[in-house]
């Protein structure tokens, strides 16, 4: 009965352990001078979300958030630093400005008023997480939700001959 | 104090810390940053509300899995307008393409 205390108790100290990296690393990735930097910090802050996923025992999503986000989006972000070689910082050294900082107050005014009305109006919830196992996820996909996975297909190819559309240099036109 | 509050207050931050890297930032790929946080924080939200509310987990599951699809191509067509933006305008400031000319 101690140990499943012990084992109860560890919960909360993961969930505060990774919603600090969480916001820690969020936290970097917006105010850093280096976008180089503010790319690691958006990768902590991944790794932080995967680690909430793993808590809320939604293990193929802290999977694929590590695949498709730590492995892939943050590439992609790295290339497009890279192309934009304006200087060594990025062009973010600058900092924000008291522009950017009068256009961020109702952003901390919105955020701070959403916690506020999650803690006045309450949310309820189970005190632990179901567990589905992968399969139902994969029957779940060819039955209920093949509409949303054959769209979402749609939309990544759309994206795809975009993006080569838009990058590619017509020979003698520019 | 419910769990689900937790998660949906570090939903809430993170987006609110990527609103504020999307509205303050000055070049296009920190804003891009900034909308990677928010739909990190939307992702968490969606999994969260499924997994600890009776609502049916594979829905919540298949829905963030849909969300990062959809920020993977929004990555990659970002990718594509940043690369056009600095042939054209020498640097990826968002300050440079606010004119449109025909």
């Amino acid at each position: 009965m101690a140990r499943l205390n012990y084992i109860s108790a560890l919960g909360p100290i993961a969930f505060a352990f990774y919603a600090l990296i969480t916001l820690v690393g969020g936290g970097l990735a917006v105010t850093s001078r280096s976008l180089v930097r503010a790319m690691v910090g958006l990768v902590i802050s991944l790794f932080g979300v995967a680690g909430l996923y793993l808590l809320l025992l939604a293990e193929f999503v802290a999977l694929m958030q590590i695949l498709i986000y730590v492995g892939a989006v943050s590439v992609l972000i790295f290339f497009a630093i890279m192309l934009t070689r304006a200087s060594a910082d990025g062009g973010e050294s600058a900092g924000p400005g008291w522009r950017g900082l009068l256009r961020a107050t109702p952003v901390f005014l919105l955020t701070v008023l959403m916690v506020i009305m999650l803690r006045v109006y309450g949310v309820t919830g189970a005190d632990t997480p179901k567990n589905i196992p992968v399969s139902a996820l994969g029957t779940g996909l060819l039955g209920p939700y093949t509409l949303p996975f054959e769209l979402i297909s749609v939309v990544l190819l759309a994206a795809v001959v975009g993006a080569v559309l838009l990058a590619f240099e017509k020979r003698g036109t520019s | 104090m419910n769990p689900l509050f937790y998660y949906q207050s570090v939903a809430v931050l993170l987006l609110g810390l990527g609103f504020y890297g999307l509205v303050s930032r000055r070049t296009l790929v920190g804003m891009l940053i900034g909308v990677e946080l928010m739909l990190n924080g939307a992702g968490l939200s969606i999994v969260a509300a499924a997994q600890l509310t009776p609502t049916d987990a594979v829905l919540g599951q298949l829905g963030t899995l849909l969300v990062m699809g959809l920020a993977a191509a929004e990555a990659t067509l970002i990718l594509a307008i940043v690369f056009v933006v600095t042939k054209r305008f020498g640097n990826a400031d968002a300050d440079g393409p606010r004119e449109l000319r025909g």
